[in-house]
């Protein structure tokens, strides 16, 4: 303002219906932006939940997988356990049996059971009684059977067997028996 | 940034408005960056703004919406003082209820508060963007006299005279001058019933009584040089021949160009004269002897006028036609760095 009294007016191209005109777009599209950013963001969340829900399942699924697994193993370990109570059984079976093999005029004083075998230490009166007494039981059993006899103070022997049973051979049927 | 785009796109409409006492010419000019592309002008009756002026300027600032409403102001409590200092302009008048502003940190011109709010009352179904001072205008017609001379400078309006005396760009005095106002005496009006004029032998001035009682008469007749018919040739070697051509160019010196105006030229001369005594007496002011008189004529004055101000009170005057609604649009693209 370097001459006139008074400051001009304020000119703009938009006049007052264009002004509304500008107004009622704006307004239109400004919803129309909200809206698009409103199910954009729904967009998103959704595939974020279903991200997150793939992952869970994936984490479930390898869940079930090691429980599987662990089922597996419960019932190997079951198996094993009962392949176990059973030769425990056989092995008390065995036991038992063994020691109503041994005659009564034969005294065990140790026995040792391998995994394959039997060693029995005792004293016998002589060796005709273990020989027939209870050689011949535990050679029916064992695939080997070693014996050796060594005199003890009160004139009975002492004797040591050791009795060995091959599973190759128990496997092909074969018997070897060896004094 | 968008707004500078729109201004180029639209054409600027400037709608200049100058009230006439009992008129008013409105002027449109349409411009396209900084040229001007058309004008349109007319002439209303009456000085208010009627269904039909509004219909006309309507016509125009509808085509674009930079379109700039600027009135010439024609208020009577108007007027010019020669500094810009605020604690000195009270030296002059009491401006406590005008509107004032500076003019190139020089001069100070002002105008009533309330007449601005009557302008734009009177022009709200348009409004107004700018408000134009006549010295504005005056000074901005004859720039290329002010920065060099010493002269006084008169804009004559229908009902109006602006007067001012410039000492190379410096303000030294101004008046504007309500041709209707009261206060003008009513003697210095010519009484036809007092005799018919010869206006072949020209005006007795003595016959005629003036305001102040004739005082400026016995001051004039105290300057024993201006008896002295070397010195008045000494004046005719400061004429400006330059504005002379000029004058003789545009043929404003033909012989009783509006008759009708013959009363109202006296009318004027006697203002004007009346003016110049104020300036050389009033001890407000710093007088200077005034030698040319610059005129810029916006009502198609007679020769009568120049005539008396060159016999009378031996002053060289020049006329320059003046379209005061083109020059009000001038002052409009100024405004707006056009």
């Amino acid at each position: 303002m370097k001459y006139s009294y008074i400051t001009p007016r304020r000119k703009s191209v938009l006049t007052k219906e264009i002004q509304l005109l500008l107004t009622f777009f704006t307004i239109t599209i400004l919803m129309l932006f909200v809206t698009y950013f409103f199910l954009l963001i729904k967009d998103y969340t959704y595939v974020d939940d279903m991200n997150d829900i793939a992952i869970s399942r994936s984490d479930l699924e390898k869940d079930i997988q090691t429980m599987k697994a662990q089922i597996t193993f419960i019932e190997k370990e079951n198996l094993i356990a009962q392949k176990i109570y059973t030769k425990n059984i056989v092995l008390k079976d065995s036991i038992t049996n063994l020691f109503d093999l041994v005659p009564q005029r034969i005294t065990l004083s140790e026995a040792k059971l391998l995994e394959n075998g039997l060693i029995l230490y005792g004293i016998t009166p002589n060796k005709d009684i273990y020989n027939f007494m209870l050689q011949a039981p535990l050679r029916s059993i064992f695939h080997r059977t070693y014996s050796s006899f060594y005199p003890a103070q009160n004139g009975w022997l002492r004797f040591v067997s050791t009795n060995y049973i091959d599973e190759e051979l128990s496997l092909s049927g074969e018997v070897y028996n060896e004094d | 940034m968008l707004s500078k785009f729109f201004e180029t796109i639209y054409q600027k409409v400037f709608v200049n408005i100058v009230v006439k006492s009992t008129s008013t010419d409105v002027y449109i000019e349409l411009c396209s960056q900084n040229d001007v592309v058309d004008n349109f002008e007319s002439n209303f009756n009456g000085v208010k703004m009627s269904e039909e002026m509004l219909g006309f300027i309507k016509s125009y600032i509808s085509e674009s919406p930079f379109f700039f409403i600027s009135v010439l102001d024609m208020s009577a409590s108007q007027g010019a003082l020669p500094t810009c200092e605020k604690n000195r302009l009270s030296y002059y008048c009491d401006i406590s209820a005008s509107e004032y502003k500076c003019y190139n940190e020089k001069w100070t011109y002002y105008t009533s508060k309330t007449d601005l709010y009557e302008v734009e009352r009177r022009y709200k179904d348009t409004g107004v963007d700018f408000i134009f001072s006549p010295f504005t205008l005056l000074a901005n017609f004859f720039k290329d006299k002010i920065d060099s001379n010493l002269a006084m400078y008169i804009l004559i309006q229908d009902g109006f005279v602006s007067l001012s005396v410039f000492d190379n760009s410096e303000l030294l005095f101004a008046e504007h001058l309500d041709m209707e106002s009261p206060h003008v005496n009513d003697d210095l009006l010519m009484d036809d019933s007092s005799g018919e004029l010869d206006l072949e032998d020209g005006i007795d001035l003595e016959d005629i009584d003036v305001v102040d009682s004739g005082e400026p008469y016995d001051d004039f007749s105290d300057i024993e040089d201006l008896d002295s018919l070397e010195e008045i040739d000494e004046f005719s070697d400061n004429k400006d021949v330059e504005e002379e051509f000029y004058h003789e160019e545009e043929g404003l010196s033909k012989e009783d160009e509006n008759p009708d105006g013959f009363n109202e030229d006296y009318q004027r001369f006697s203002l004007i004269q009346s003016s110049i005594n104020h300036f050389y007496k009033d001890e407000k002011y710093q007088s200077q002897f005034i030698e040319n008189v610059y005129i810029a004529d916006g009502v198609g004055i007679s020769s009568e006028l120049k005539r008396y101000l060159e016999e009378e009170m031996f002053l060289s005057v020049y006329v320059r036609h003046v379209e005061l609604g083109a020059e009000v649009a001038e002052l409009a693209r100024m405004e707006m760095g056009a």
